[in-house]
């Protein structure tokens, strides 16, 4: 009886438990079992050796990320690394914006396919477009048949394992990140603001740079900021493609966490591409937020 | 615009190139990759059949992105429903936690859950795989649901209310119905997520429980390619390809995908 003339009288607490106990399957699934482990690896990253059954616990130490500051090896792949994510994130908005741009002014068919051919390498395994690549570049392979035919090139070319086919292929993968934002980020922009500004009598380069660009700049930094980290993290492709010629630190973790069985080494290289992944982008963030601000002043 | 037009369609070739060669490389009628092929067959098309290592992983691959599709739907589905109707604040919390998984590289992720496995008795099992497909397609699934949600009319689940059927059926009968395109592609979207992931079942999959992408990567990296690879490869891209046009005419891919940002 008393529980029954409780309840209506807090209907906001019952709202509020019945909302918990709704999110709770996925709260406690990341919980569990996405923070729990990485807060396990920031541990195991101290440790200076491989945790066995006689040593389950080593002792902890700063060796291993000693140990990758002051090897110029490290330093080399760390650098490679940040490298291939920054040339593949500029080559993946060119290529991306003019395509994103073509696809808001087109509909029906024409539509669908072109964003069936960007949006492939999402629907498509990572495997399969790379097989696809590695087919093509093969040293006489179909790339180089087609310009041989055309007498462009003579002899055996030697495109796989160098850094521009790296960079091309994990290009071709994040291409469909970056357009999926843009389309959506220049879906967004009023047509009648881009009318106002032919009115107004502006060229097609005045209203690009002064009203495009600024409304979709969000678009593009976060794009930016997605292939950046997805490249710069990318082993399938280093070692498929570039067949670890060019060293790239995912390679090293890949290595350490699998065959070389040396997990602590690993987790340290993790956490430092993280940490370097995070900077980077938050910097990059910040300083275009106070480009753009300034930016959208002017439009207004 | 023309100009604009000929880099657009020079960007659609290079993007369906690497895909569409596989076709005439699996046609091939010897044992290696070449192009052209050597002579006409579809022999690597049928190899794939006789290939029970290769069979095996297809089957675990499926049942491994059904499962994770469906759990993932079923508890991400409340969330999209609490969140959608909180205050702002709360609001932005819970979407970063929701999402957070997206923002740690995989490979990251998958080294972090090898060890965590490994100490908590689940390394090599399925049911971590699982487990792990869980946490990296749960906020694709989730932002798809969200923005299915957000459009749903309020205004018939009050009728409903109103007219004295209870929530259990105005669940079923009036909410489901209007979600049925979001879960589907939802569904799609998860599935496909999860089938194509390499990076968790290369580290966490034990001996002998290869799922496909793992299949394959180890024939392209370790040995063992036949042109069965390329033909097998062209079937999925098929696959790939027709679930994407479908979603895309019934739904429209950027409406549910753009919650990427």
């Amino acid at each position: 009886m008393a529980d029954a003339a409780a309840r209506p009288r807090n209907p906001d607490r019952r709202r509020a438990l019945l909302s918990a106990l709704l999110l709770l399957p996925v709260c406690a699934l990341l919980l569990v079992f996405f923070l729990a482990p990485l807060i396990q690896l920031v541990n195991l990253s101290t440790f200076a050796q491989q945790p066995s059954a006689q040593n389950l616990k080593p002792p902890h130490s700063l060796a291993n990320y000693l140990n990758i500051l002051s090897d110029p090896f490290y330093l080399q792949i760390t650098a490679n690394a940040l490298l291939v994510g920054f040339w593949t994130t500029i080559a993946t908005l060119v290529i991306s914006y003019p395509v994103a741009y073509y696809i808001t002014k087109i509909s029906g068919w024409e539509r669908t396919l072109i964003s069936v051919a960007c949006l492939l390498p999402l629907f498509v395994n990572v495997i399969v477009s790379i097989l696809g690549w590695y087919i093509l570049l093969l040293p006489y392979g179909v790339i180089q048949q087609i310009l041989s035919s055309l007498g462009l090139v003579t002899g055996s070319l030697q495109w796989l394992r160098t850094m521009p086919a790296l960079v091309g292929v994990l290009t071709y993968e994040h291409i469909p990140f970056a357009v999926l934002i843009l389309v959506s980020s220049l879906q967004a922009i009023p047509q009648d603001k881009i009318n106002a500004a032919r009115l107004l009598g502006a060229g097609i380069p005045r209203i690009f740079f002064t009203l495009i660009l600024p409304l979709t700049m969000p678009g593009l930094v976060a794009s930016a900021i997605l292939v950046f980290s997805l490249s710069a993290s990318s082993y399938l492709v280093p070692i498929l493609i570039g067949a670890q010629r060019i060293k790239v630190l995912p390679l090293s973790i890949f290595s350490y966490g699998t065959e070389l069985q040396n997990w602590p080494l690993a987790a340290a290289l993790s956490i430092v591409l993280l940490i370097l992944v995070v900077a980077i982008t938050y910097l990059f963030a910040r300083t275009m937020n106070r480009i753009t601000r300034r930016g959208e002043w002017e439009m207004v | 615009m023309l100009g604009l037009r000929i880099f657009v369609y020079i960007v659609v070739v290079l993007m369906l190139l690497p895909v569409l060669i596989t076709f005439p490389v699996a046609l091939t009628s010897v044992a290696r990759i070449s192009f052209p092929p050597v002579g006409l067959s579809g022999r690597w098309f049928m190899a794939i059949f006789s290939d029970t290592v290769l069979l095996d992983s297809i089957i675990r691959s499926f049942w491994l992105a059904t499962a994770a599709a469906i759990v993932a739907i079923t508890i991400a589905l409340p969330c999209a429903f609490v969140i959608h109707r909180s205050t702002s604040r709360a609001r932005e919390l819970l979407e970063t936690w929701i999402t957070g998984p997206r923002m740690i590289p995989q490979i990251v992720f998958a080294l972090a859950l090898l060890a965590y496995f490994e100490t908590i008795g689940l390394a090599e099992t399925f049911i971590g795989l699982v487990i792990s497909h869980l946490v990296i397609t749960i906020p694709f699934a989730f932002r798809t649901l969200l923005v299915s949600v957000s459009t749903m009319d309020k205004r018939l689940e009050w009728s409903s209310d109103v007219l004295g059927a209870t929530p259990a059926q105005t669940f079923w009968r009036v909410m489901v119905p209007q979600l049925k395109t979001g879960l589907i592609a939802a569904f799609i979207f998860t599935f496909i997520l999860s089938f194509n992931n390499v990076t968790l079942a290369l580290f966490l999959s034990g001996f002998g429980q290869r799922t496909l992408p793992v299949e394959m990567f180890q024939r392209m990296n370790v040995g063992g390619m036949t042109p069965a690879i390329p033909a097998l490869s062209f079937v999925l891209a098929l696959v790939g390809v027709v679930l994407f046009i479908v979603l895309d005419r019934t739904v429209g891919v950027y409406r549910f995908l753009a919650g990427r940002d």
